[in-house]
């Protein structure tokens, strides 16, 4: 047994050491939660506080060098002189002003004395005048009315004592009764009226010496004064480090009320510079202002988009809505932004800033500042997108017309059995037994037969909708029923399989097919194709004409021609480079003439083609186009036109000849196509029409048999708002983790396992995807094909996608307005669908696709289509309606523009349904803010003496305005470049063409219309150049006395003044009609 | 995929996990402090039983035995002090515990998505793993039940009046087993598995085994009597016309009933003999009543039917032993 220690070790151990290091250590845990408390978790305070010294630093260096340019510039001579004409001026003044105060203090003091009596005698007279006037006036009291009178008039000549100041500070008593009395004062007050109104005149060159004193200062030195300087200055100085949260909630809810829909934004506790009270929108505030421009973690600087902000108040908005990201999270960036894996929104990066308009702006097809945004929307629609994936608010008809053949086919059913179960109705109430029965029944039948009539009316009612419906419905890719028609076989198989190598600018994507696929395709396409009626044989036409009419027609702001750096034009429809190769010249000659031409219409209802031989069954003759458009079967609305947005030109068919002979020579003559012997082996179709519905092609192609065909991709509405377990990542799933792209490569900002890097991903390249996946059938595979669009074109379709999420904020943010810009928002769907902007400037600073093109640089953007940012405000709506339904504006003479006949560019009737030109009608009053519904503006007749002013002015060399516009003579059209004032009378709005000629570079930057026609000289518009004398008598606006003649304009008037007679209408060469 | 290091490291130092990590260290430290303890006092034990002089002066449990050390102490200081020390340590423990870890939250509850894998809190996941083997009324409502009640039966069964407030083994044996058995080689065991094994879809992945959502799993689990072949076809000939479509249920349950009582004999029997191993068991054991007993070896023997289910599903892939309309065990 060991050694026993002599003291019981329980009692004599020491804990001491023990305790005091743990209670230390305790101490320090303490501190250390006191640190985290208020700095560690609570990162906002200094940078608060960073941004208060630094801020506070770079104002008092503006400060400065702002009072030392203030001192400079009082200073300086040019100031120094306007400071001594003030002086001057003040000098002046002042004794004239002494005089005058002197005078009008004089004026005080007479009449505080005249006032007490004046105030006394007043009332008494006036008292005494009342008992006098309710003395009757009859006989009766004759000698009491006399009294009175005489008391009145006693009252009158009474006169009382003022003690009245003199000029030189006597002071004299004058004794003066009621009339003198009232005389004086009223004296009394015109003499300070006027000698106000001198004091006015006096002072006014010291008024102005001021204000030019000012303006000079403020053009010298712009921005924020001194003092506004160091009031700002203060405020920051005394800034209070708090937390600053926004109430992103409808009103009426706590900013804590967890059950609300909406949250709590609490980034400018960081962003201080966020607040215009800190600074001012004036101000723009970069790193390198306050002296941080090294630091990566200085969250100071102001929004750079000042209007943004304008129309999203911060303290509304606040920052997260728009721009994604943890909005209620402070402790860390990487939290507040939203970057880390339990956030499924973090901050969006540059590229796709614009997706946070879209949780609000999803019903915008434009959306002003968002031009990301606005791209990806036409995108989405014009690469074929929307052919797979259904999204709210894109193709609203297609669906509309879908459900109306619906309806119309269970109402007919209906219909049918009823007329069935009528007759026998009828029948069994005849054989009744009692009469009680056969009433019973005869009533069903009655009943029956009114239900009939009621189908029969929403019958009409629906084919009138789906009439209009028809029209709008749209597809971006070619009716392949003409396939037999328009194209080479051969080229087909070659075409799907190397779909990008004969295009490489096209929107078709590529498709991912086997060689056996492509075939069977091909074959079920050309079998299914419409076999007749065969086409017109059209005779050779001219290139070289044609290649002109192709570049000078406008075709370019759609269609592009040449390949690679050659390429020009637009891309919302094909690259016609080698369009001789693969397409028929029948029927390019054909489309160009009418694109509409469809060769047979095709029924919805009945779900066929109906040939000739259905018309002749009806004894119909066969015909079909928009007003032949009921189905000879059934009664019901056909598709009688090809649902594509390409426009007539009306054009003539020999010029349709010369265009198509030009496009013929469109072709690589190397090019070699090998024999499609397939194309007619019937086998094949089965498996070609299984695979046509399994990769959608009846998405974009009006394909036979397909027609009804839904789109086959995902929905993609709320697509934003997909948890990221649902992305299908397949074998990517650890590296998108992990941060490497399928490419191998590590993506910089890490891992790409977000919504944000499966969009980009996916659009890049679907096929990665499928990589590594054991898919021995082919059609295993995943469908979407791969979209021929750029990595600028991606990231505006993630951000477009990445944006359209289910809202986070209360429903009234969303934009959805019920004023004009209700029609803005309208019109846009139908702007960016047609094309509009191809050609037309609608939004400021919006490019179109003809400004690029090589033939409109420089001087010849004379020749470009009309810029229509003001359109709402020149044109009379009515007049608009009109024109858009027929841009000839004649109904004889087709084969030109309307309005400028003098451009080679032309304005094509786009087939726009009724309900369509009354939305872009409004849409263009909406754009400028007109009034609606509009109310044209009576012109005043012009009285000889007014005409004669006119004529001098429309003659008058200085503004030579029948040099430029036209006359409809076609001598002088020639050289014409401003439209025929006689369109201007039911075409223009009077106030806006008195802007226009006023200062209409105001209007269009740039314009050749010149300004400074006219000069402003006492608040009215003078002509600014030699007039007669005669008519120099004019004392009204001439501006606005020329806009009512030009608005009442004859044509003989027009004929006398540019001494020729006005031609009539160009015969011949109107088209021929179907 | 084996030796994905990241995966293990991302399991154990998810905030959740703290408390099960802590748990594979602590539980086993005190395991052995205790019995450290524990053989210490059955040494002194062992001293004062062989002498009888010194276990009449002798009331401290310090061993060994010192006549210079007083008998009795005062609670304060000679206790409180420790106990402050302890309190100091617990109090920094979970204060740094609570500054450097944050509150595991993770993005905001969306009821049409469910989390991969959806794991019950650390304190249930035993419960959660035992569904993985039992059916939902076993698993979820009956044994939980029981190990509620055998928990309140212990006073009732423990007969023997010996080992309450110090540490001792040779006296307290066959408690200590059953904790060790019931407590940390069933129940923490089940945590640790749900913790740290069961990954997406709640499928077994090994340490180091990359969790993968996608990953596909190929088992089949049969029942006991499917393995056996049991039809039901000779019983058909047996059964009246009214029973003969379930026939197949019917001697399936029948069927059931035979391992069950197999296991419950030879369970049974293995209780008994450990309880009849040393003279001392034997002595307790003869204390008790016959309900006693009987209680106790009920709850022993479904005790240990917990792990010899498992056993059965991992290595032999059976679903169930017994299964019934009913009930499915």
């Amino acid at each position: 047994m060991p050694e026993l220690p002599p003291d019981d070790p329980i009692k004599s151990r020491s804990y001491a050491n023990w305790i005091l290091i743990a209670v230390f250590v305790l101490l320090l845990c303490v501190t250390w939660s006191f640190y985290a408390e208020f700095i560690g978790l609570r990162p906002w305070r200094s940078y608060q506080r960073r941004f208060a010294s630094s801020y506070s630093v770079y104002l008092q260096k503006q400060l400065r060098a702002r009072r030392a340019a203030e001192k400079t510039v009082y200073s300086s001579p040019d100031y120094q002189k306007l400071s001594t004409t003030l002086r001057q001026a003040e000098a002046v003044a002042k004794p004239q002003d002494a005089a005058i105060q002197q005078q009008i203090a004089l004026i005080d003091q007479q009449r505080a004395a005249v006032l007490p009596a004046f105030q006394e005698d007043r009332s008494l007279v006036g008292s005494l005048i009342y008992d006098y006037e309710i003395v009757p006036s009859t006989a009766s009291y004759r000698s009491e009315k006399q009294s009175k009178l005489k008391e009145m008039q006693e009252a009158k000549a009474k006169t009382y004592t003022v003690d009245w100041p003199e000029a030189d500070g006597k002071t004299v008593e004058k004794k003066l009764n009621y009339d003198q009395l009232n005389d004086t004062f009223n004296q009394l007050l015109d003499q300070k009226a006027q000698l106000t109104a001198k004091e006015g005149d006096t002072d006014k060159p010291v008024k102005d010496a001021q204000d030019a004193m000012a303006k000079y200062a403020g053009d010298k030195l712009p921005g924020l004064n001194s003092a506004q300087l160091q009031g700002l200055l203060n405020t920051v100085q005394s800034m209070d480090v708090s937390l600053i949260q926004i109430n992103v909630n409808p009103p009426g809810h706590e900013i804590n009320d967890v059950g609300g829909v909406g949250l709590t934004d609490r980034c400018q506790s960081c962003h201080v510079g966020m607040d215009p009270k800190y600074i001012p929108t004036s101000l723009t505030l970069t790193k390198t202002d306050l002296g941080l421009q090294k630091s990566k973690d200085a969250p100071f600087t102001s929004h750079p988009d000042t209007q943004l902000l304008q129309w999203h108040p911060l303290d509304k908005f606040g920052c997260s809505p728009c721009h994604g990201g943890n909005g209620r999270a402070l402790d860390s960036v990487e939290t507040a932004h939203g970057r880390y894996e339990h956030w499924l929104w973090p901050l969006y990066y540059p590229e796709n800033y614009d997706a946070g308009c879209q949780q609000c702006h999803s019903a915008d097809a434009w959306t002003e500042h968002a031009p990301v945004l606005s791209e990806a929307k036409i995108l989405f629609r014009e690469r074929g997108c929307i052919g797979c994936h259904n999204y709210a608010g894109f193709d609203p008809q297609g669906q509309q017309l879908q459900d109306t053949v619906r309806e119309i086919a269970s109402l007919e059913k209906e219909k049918a059995d009823d007329n069935q179960t009528i007759p026998q109705l009828n029948k069994a109430g005849d054989q009744a037994p009692d009469n009680a029965t056969a009433q019973k029944l005869y009533a069903q039948a009655t009943d029956l037969t009114v239900n009939v009539s009621k189908i029969d009316a929403r019958v009409e009612q629906l084919d009138e909708l789906s009439h209009s419906l028809q029209q709008e419905v749209k597809r971006i890719a070619p009716d392949l029923k003409e396939v037999r028609m328009k194209l080479n076989p051969n080229w087909i198989p070659y075409w799907l399989g190397h779909t990008w190598q004969f295009d490489p600018s096209t929107k078709m994507p590529q498709f991912r097919l086997e060689p056996d696929e492509v075939q069977a395709i091909s074959a079920f396409i050309w079998q299914q194709g419409l076999k007749g009626p065969a086409l017109e044989k059209q005779p050779g036409g001219d290139a070289a004409n044609g290649k002109a009419m192709f570049d000078s027609l406008g075709c370019l702001a759609c269609h592009s021609i040449g390949e690679g750096t050659q390429k020009i034009g637009g891309d919302i429809a094909a690259n016609l480079s080698r369009v001789g190769e693969k397409a028929d010249y029948d029927y390019i000659v054909r489309w160009i003439h009418n694109p509409r031409v469809r060769t047979e219409p095709y029924c919805p209802y009945e779900h066929k083609d109906i040939g000739p031989a259905d018309y002749a069954k009806h004894n119909l003759p066969y015909v079909f186009d928009v007003e032949h458009s009921k189905c000879p079967n059934d009664g019901h609305e056909l598709v009688v036109e090809q649902a594509t947005i390409m426009p007539d030109f009306r054009l003539s068919w020999q010029e349709a000849r010369d265009i198509a002979s030009y496009l013929m020579t469109q072709k690589d003559s190397s090019a070699h196509y090998d024999q499609a012997s397939f194309i007619n082996d019937t086998n094949l179709y089965a498996k070609g029409k299984t695979l046509v519905e399994h990769y959608g092609c009846a998405g974009c192609h009006e394909i036979s048999g397909l027609e009804d065909a839904a789109r086959i991709g995902t929905e993609l509405t709320t697509e934003g708002s997909k948890p990221i377990g649902r992305f299908d990542y397949a074998l990517l799933y650890t590296k998108a983790q992990e941060g490497i792209l399928p490419d191998g490569k590590k993506d910089p900002r890490g891992s790409w396992y977000d919504l944000k890097g499966f969009f980009d991903q996916k659009l890049a390249n679907p096929e990665v995807f499928d990589e590594g996946r054991y898919k021995p059938n082919p059609m295993d595979r995943l469908h979407m094909p791969k979209p021929n669009i750029d990595r600028e074109q991606i990231n505006a379709l993630a951000s477009f996608l990445l944006g359209s999420t289910e809202s986070t904020l209360p429903p009234s943010y969303q934009y959805a307005p019920t004023d004009q810009r209700k029609y803005i928002q309208q019109g846009w769907w139908i702007v960016t669908k047609y094309n509009c902007i191809g050609c037309h400037q609608i939004d400021i600073g919006q490019k179109t696709v003809l400004m690029g093109l090589p033939m409109y640089q420089a001087d010849n953007s004379i020749n470009l289509p009309p810029v229509l940012t003001s359109e709402g405000a020149r044109v009379n709506p009515e007049w608009l309606k009109r024109f858009l339904a027929n841009p000839s504006l004649s109904t004889t003479d087709e084969d030109r523009n309307g309005v400028r006949s003098y451009l080679k560019v032309r304005m094509p009737t786009f087939f726009l349904s009724d309900d369509e030109i009354r939305k872009l009608v409004l849409f263009f009053g909406a754009l400028s803010s007109q009034q609606e519904p509009f109310i044209p503006q009576k012109l005043a007749p012009l009285t000889d003496q007014e005409r004669l002013v006119a004529r001098a002015i429309f003659t008058s060399p200085a503004a030579p305005c029948l040099k430029c516009h036209a006359t409809g003579n076609a001598a002088h059209d020639k050289n014409a470049t401003a439209p025929n004032f006689l369109l201007a009378g039911e075409r223009l709005r009077s106030p806006w063409t008195v802007r226009w000629i006023t200062e209409p570079a105001t209007i269009i930057p740039g314009t050749a219309m010149p300004s400074g026609l006219f000069v402003r000289r006492d608040a009215r518009w003078v002509f600014n150049g030699p007039l007669p004398a005669a008519a120099q008598q004019y004392k009204g606006d001439e501006a606005d006395l020329l806009v009512r003649y030009l608005l009442q304009l004859t044509p003989q008037e027009q004929a006398m003044l540019s001494g020729r007679t006005p031609s009539a209408p160009k015969s011949g060469s109107s088209r021929a009609k179907k | 995929m084996f030796g994905d290091w990241h995966q293990l490291w991302v399991i154990i130092s998810t905030p959740d996990n703290i408390p099960i990590v802590a748990m594979l260290l602590f539980v086993p430290f005190f395991t052995w402090l205790a019995f450290h303890n524990a053989l210490a006092n059955d040494r002194l034990i062992a001293q004062l039983e062989g002498d009888p002089q010194l276990a009449r002066t002798h009331h401290r449990t310090t061993y060994p035995y010192n006549s210079r050390w007083e008998r009795e102490l005062h609670t304060n200081p000679f206790l409180m002090r420790k106990e402050l020390l302890a309190a100091l340590i617990i109090t920094i423990i979970l204060m740094v515990w609570a500054l450097t870890l944050n509150a595991p939250l993770e993005e905001p509850a969306n009821a049409s998505v469910t989390m991969n894998p959806a794991k019950a809190p650390w304190y249930f996941l035993g419960l959660q793993e035992m569904l993985e083997y039992f059916d939902p009324w076993i698993a979820g409502v009956i044994v939980p039940t029981l190990i509620i009640v055998g928990l309140m039966a212990i006073p009732f069964i423990d007969a023997n009046p010996l080992g309450n407030g110090y540490y001792t083994y040779k006296q307290r044996r066959h408690a200590i087993w059953t904790f060790l058995i019931g407590f940390e080689a069933i129940w923490l065991v089940l945590v640790s598995i749900g913790t740290f094994i069961r990954g997406p879809g709640f499928m077994w992945y090994w340490p180091t085994q990359t969790w993968d959502p996608d990953r596909v799993e190929f088992n089949v689990n049969r029942n006991l009597d499917q393995i056996f072949g049991v039809n039901g076809h000779w019983l058909a000939h047996i059964l009246p016309a009214a029973w003969k479509p379930e026939a197949v249920i019917i001697a399936r349950g029948l069927f059931g009933i035979i391992p069950m009582v197999v296991y419950g004999i030879v369970a049974a029997l293995f209780i008994h003999w450990i309880c009849m191993r040393t003279d001392y068991s034997r002595k307790i054991y003869r204390k008790m009543s016959l309900v006693q007993t009987v209680t106790m070896y009920i709850f022993l023997i479904t005790m240990l039917f917990l792990p010899v289910t498992i056993f059965l599903r991992l290595v032999f892939r059976i679903k169930y032993v017994w299964e019934t309309p009913w009930f499915s065990i």
